[in-house]
């Protein structure tokens, strides 16, 4: 695979030898394979007693009865063409196209849509795993045979790239020089053979190509070239898609993502997940909350929301930003964090992201307007979200909860909706006598005397001046991930080795230097390159007006723009 | 035996002459890219009032991207330095204005909610988040700056300077769709907040415009190749007809419904804005128009059909009559859709009689639009499951009588559609262009190696680039959501399309498949690309439906 763009003109490099033995495989030998299958299998199934289901064993036996059949020569070699490689990206470009066409079951509507489908529909997507076919068997045995058939490939043809650096073509004949693709015949006239040589070396050094010169049987080459180790930039591009892969497998098998929903004073040591499922027999769609324990203690002390109109609504359409506070509290100790959107916080291995908010209406500060029932001033206090303020004269009023829209309810306060549309703070004042705690109510709008719940409390009458718009919680998502770090280190290795393959070449130039009369010499030049074919032609017609004047290229004209 | 060479020769290098030339071939790209940042800072320097708005700047690219493909295309047929010449340099000037176009919307962007924030006295936020990479419509327009920059790129080769002919309508296509699309300036999802977003998306822009250039070189492949024109014919009326059957929810050529187009409809929103509603009303003859073009189109297909299977050129001449037929028929049904959204003020229910100036609606979409309402008043499933089909309809028709009056038709209700359409009629033209005098243009192309190798070339970028977008799309979805690999349909769909180039890549070593096969690879690389593009956005769920 070395060479992408290599036809079949290249010189062909003898295949493996191993590889011829393979068809010669004895009925003894099958059997024998076919045993040891069989065996492995069953050892396999008492490892893993638990994890297997029938459909492994038929797999796995499937294959072992077809390995057996069919030798593990034959089954390498079929799996180490190219043409096999291709195969199997076709059927995976197409159960990728099926996995978008039909509708997954974690993408969000998935309940709607699945209710509407015919239960035949139903029968042959759950039975075919079309719901979630990214996850079935067949879809992850689909991207393990083309990892192996990546790996066996590059195995098959790496020798052959290989001798384009370790065993250099150094001389060409004539003949076959004018079959490449670029070539020239030119004169050089009037010089001794050394002289006329170094005129070529130096060319072909102009041209970026470093010349090495060779005689044999009296006749002279200079062979020049330069990025040969672009041929091997094909098989570092699939070492990196491999360490994707395998980052890709970590994270599957030992990966976990769950969310945590916090308001400020809330306390969790879980994170939870909802999975779906599809029942094989009823297929019924049910979704299910999977929780897992997390090593440490997350308290959130603050939530906030940057709007870009702060007297707007709570929806992402109008949000820049939105902040959690967090405490983190294990064994080693106690940790503040904060994570907003798009900065994730790091922490024991897990991650903490900013995922979504619940669009209620809450306050993350208040201002009061308090009016003395005895006669005064007014006095102006702030509140936080579940703090409290204490004034002159001893009186503490505490700040417990907010109603976006205000109703009473059965007698008890709560929120019609969870816009701004009635907004009201509940508090909770503690008289400077000593007497009863009392709950009271401040609104933003005035209220018509006589309506209890604007009634004055512990001497004060309420109003609500301002307040931080802030949702009522923020929900994070958390995640364990220990494949995160080999995927990246594979999109680096691929992003490098993506550049280097395609924006380089090996080209390659032959110089055949021949005598045809005294201190005259017939230079035939060929020469070849694996990508980029439009601009090797230009660089060859110049390096041929080098060495042999602008009429050398009459041949082989290429026009040059 | 052999010896490395190691001393300096002093020789009249060839380099030294030719660099010049190198650096004014490449002249026109640099230029547009200059003049188009001088135009975005002088945007900055002398604020919005008196400028020339990102809108306009995009409707004269599509000006100059038209013209130049005319250019290139007379030159094609008869060679002449002048429009070669005038051919690029129209392009250049549309690759100028495509991207001051982008660079002006920024600072537009920038503008619109620094007023907001800043009465409000808010710390403004960083100048990243106004890139203009938020929906489609800036998609768009950095697709089209992409196809165009590398038409220009490559034009430094004089031999592919004729290649505008196809890049540029094609870029001038999606400038159309960007066009019905609208530009307005959207609130920024917040999600899409990130310095990823503009790596990410521009990334993106650039590889789908390479990913069209390629498209374009493989078509030219074809062209070259000896592929018949009338077979190109029966892929192009294929094509239209795919499209006249699927848009206005497959309703033209279905039974039932046979023979008529319908129109989203819009009710305008407090904030002056429009709110599209899944409820869909007729526009008279439109319909018709396109079964008239269904029925050419096939008739086009079975004459062309005919004579590639038999040789038989009085199908040959028939088809081409047929494909004639089409065209006019085509551009007669665009200009009548166009023209009554324009004109149809009214928006009613009509039951039997037909008045003169209102656009009906079908009582058959009442249902599903009872189901819409209901959703958006905040039902959840299982209660509208609990709906009986009966009130679900009495909803919707209490709906549409008390707010007809207010809705209207607009040429933005269905972007995707309208351009497809115009696609098809583009598509029409230029198989009607390449069977004129199909051997004189065949001789003005480059040779086949040539094209080859720049099919190549050009899918190896893609191939790439789509791996680069592939790759920060995830990074940036780690950074965001906690996973850099979800199986979301549009990554699903990047995905999907880099397969295929890969495929296209290594078939030609496994098969040694170059030339035609190649470039039926790189035609079906470039059609999932598209789909990923627009399909993903408007036909399937998923992450990315912002664009």
């Amino acid at each position: 695979m070395s060479a992408i763009e290599e036809t079949k003109r290249e010189i062909s490099v003898p295949k493996v030898a191993a590889r011829k033995t393979a068809s010669e495989t004895t009925l003894l030998e099958r059997i024998v394979t076919f045993a040891v299958g069989l065996a492995l299998v069953g050892a396999l199934k008492f490892f893993v007693r638990n994890a297997m289901s029938g459909y492994d064993m038929a797999g796995l036996l499937l294959v072992a009865a077809t390995v057996a059949a069919v030798g593990i020569q034959r089954v390498l070699d079929f799996l180490s063409s190219v043409r096999v490689g291709v195969s199997l990206l076709v059927l995976l470009v197409l159960a990728s196209m099926v996995g978008m066409l039909v509708m997954q079951v974690n993408v969000e509507g998935f309940e709607d849509y699945y209710a509407g489908l015919t239960p035949s529909q139903k029968l042959l997507g759950s039975y075919l795993n079309f719901f979630d076919i990214y996850h079935s068997r067949y879809f992850n045995f689909l991207l393990l045979v083309l990892s192996l058939n990546i790996v066996l490939t590059s195995i098959d043809h790496f020798p052959k790239a290989w001798t384009y650096i370790a065993r250099k073509k150094l001389d060409a004949s004539p003949h076959w020089l004018r079959g490449q693709e670029q070539h020239a015949v030119v004169t050089v006239a009037g010089v001794e053979r050394g002289a006329a040589v170094e005129r070529i070396a130096a060319a072909f050094r102009a041209a970026g190509l470093k010349p090495t010169v060779t005689e044999k049987k009296g006749k002279t080459f200079v062979f020049g070239e330069s990025g040969a180790w672009n041929r091997l930039g094909a098989y570092a591009v699939h070492v990196a898609l491999l360490t994707i892969f395998t980052g890709g497998f970590l994270t599957a098998q030992l990966g976990r993502t769950g969310q945590m929903p916090l308001k400020p004073g809330a306390t969790a040591n879980e994170m939870s997940e909802i999975v779906f499922r599809i029942d094989d027999a009823t297929q019924e769609f049910t979704p299910a909350r999977d929780s897992f324990p997390l090593p440490f203690q997350v308290t959130c002390t603050d939530i906030q929301q940057k709007l870009i109109k702060t007297d707007g609504p709570i929806t992402a359409d109008n949000t820049l930003d939105w902040s959690t506070q967090v405490r983190i509290k294990d064994e080693t100790g106690e940790r503040d964090a904060l994570i907003h959107l798009n900065h994730p916080y790091d922490y024991g291995g897990y991650r903490f992201f900013q995922q979504s908010f619940q669009a209620r209406g809450n306050a993350r500060s208040i201002k009061l307007r308090l009016t003395p029932e005895r006669g005064g001033e007014p006095l102006e206090v702030s509140i936080r979200r579940d703090g409290e303020a204490t004034l002159a004269d001893g009186t503490r009023i505490a700040y417990t909860n907010f109603f976006p829209e205000f109703v009473m309810a059965g007698g008890q306060p709560d929120t019609a909706s969870g816009d701004y549309n009635r907004p009201a703070a509940m508090l909770t004042v503690y008289p400077a006598t000593g007497g009863t705690p009392e709950r009271a109510f401040a609104f933003s709008t005035e209220l018509p005397e006589g309506i209890p719940v604007g009634a004055a409390k512990g001497g004060y009458k309420f109003k609500l001046l301002e307040f931080e718009k802030v949702p009522d919680v923020h929900i994070l998502s958390i995640q364990r991930d220990p494949g995160a770090n080999i995927v990246y280190l594979g999109f680096a290795l691929l992003a490098l080795t993506l550049c280097a393959v395609f924006f380089f070449s090996h080209r390659r130039v032959w110089a055949h230097v021949e005598e045809r009369d005294a201190h005259n010499f017939e230079v035939t030049l060929g020469g070849n390159t694996n990508r980029n074919r439009l601009a090797f032609g230009d660089r060859f017609k110049r390096l041929a007006e080098a060495i042999g004047g602008p009429s050398a290229t009459a041949e082989n004209a290429n026009e040059v723009s | 035996m052999s010896e490395v060479m190691k001393q300096p020769a002093v020789l009249n290098t060839p380099e030294m002459g030719l660099k010049g030339s190198t650096f004014f071939s490449f002249l026109p790209a640099a230029l547009a890219v200059a003049g188009a940042v001088a135009l975005t800072l002088l945007r900055i320097r002398m604020g919005g009032d008196a400028f020339i708005s990102d809108g306009a700047l995009m409707m004269l690219a599509l000006a100059c991207y038209m013209t130049a493909a005319v250019f290139h295309l007379t030159n094609l047929y008869a060679p002449s330095n002048l429009f070669q010449r005038l051919g690029l340099w129209c392009a250049t000037a549309g690759v100028f204005f495509n991207l001051a176009s982008w660079g002006v919307r920024w600072v537009a962007a920038h503008d619109r909610e620094l007023a907001i924030i800043s009465r409000q006295g808010g710390e403004m936020p960083w100048l990243w988040r106004y890139v203009p990479f938020a929906n489609l419509y800036d998609l768009s327009l950095a697709f089209a700056f992409g196809a165009g920059i590398t038409t220009l790129l490559i034009a430094h080769r004089k031999s592919f300077r004729f290649l505008g002919a196809i890049t540029l309508p094609l870029a001038a296509m999606i400038l159309v769709l960007a066009r019905f699309i609208g530009g307005e300036l959207i609130n920024l999802p917040p999600v899409l907040d990130s310095y990823w977003r503009p790596i990410h998306v521009g990334i993106a822009s650039l590889s789908y415009g390479i990913a069209l250039v390629c498209f374009a070189v493989a078509v030219i492949y074809l062209l070259k190749d000896g592929v018949k024109t009338e077979a190109m014919g029966i892929w192009s009326s294929i094509f239209g007809l795919a499209i006249i059957a699927s848009i206005s929810r497959f309703s033209i050529f279905s039974p039932g419904t046979f023979g008529t187009y319908t129109a989203s409809t819009f009710l305008p929103t407090a904030s002056g804005g429009r709110f599209p509603l899944p409820l869909r009303a007729d526009i008279p003859y439109a319909g018709w128009l396109l079964v008239l073009t269904g029925l050419l189109l096939v008739g086009v297909i079975f004459a062309f059909g005919r004579y590639v299977a038999r040789h038989d050129e009085a199908a040959r001449k028939w088809g081409h009559r047929l494909l004639k037929g089409a065209l006019v028929a085509q551009a007669l049904s665009i200009v009548v859709m166009v023209s009554q959204v324009k004109t149809l003020t009214d928006v009613a229910l009509c039951d039997g009689a037909r008045p003169a100036g209102v656009a009906c609606l079908d009582k058959r979409q009442y249902p599903k639009f009872g189901e819409f309402l209901a959703k958006q008043r905040g039902a959840r499933p299982e209660q509208i499951a609990q709906m009986s089909p009966a009130q679900l309809v009495g909803d919707a028709d209490e709906f549409v009588k008390a707010r007809s009056g207010e809705m209207f038709l607009s040429l933005n209700a269905n972007p995707v559609e309208l351009s497809a359409l115009i696609t098809a009629l583009v598509a029409t033209l230029f198989v009607i262009i390449f069977s004129f005098r199909t051997e004189k243009l065949r001789e003005a192309l480059p040779p086949l190696e040539k094209i080859d190798s720049l099919m190549y070339k050009t899918a190896g970028v893609t191939f790439a680039g789509l791996a680069l977008l592939l790759m920060t799309g995830a990074i940036w979805a780690n950074e965001s959501w906690g996973r850099y690999w979800g199986w979301d349909s549009k990554e699903t769909g990047a995905f999907v399309a880099w397969l295929t180039y890969a495929g296209f890549l290594h078939t030609r070593i496994s098969r040694g498949w170059t030339g035609r096969a190649s470039a039926y690879f790189a035609i079906v690389a470039f059609l999932l690309v598209i789909f990923t593009y627009l399909g993903v956005s408007y036909l399937l769920p998923g992450l990315h439906s912002y664009a």
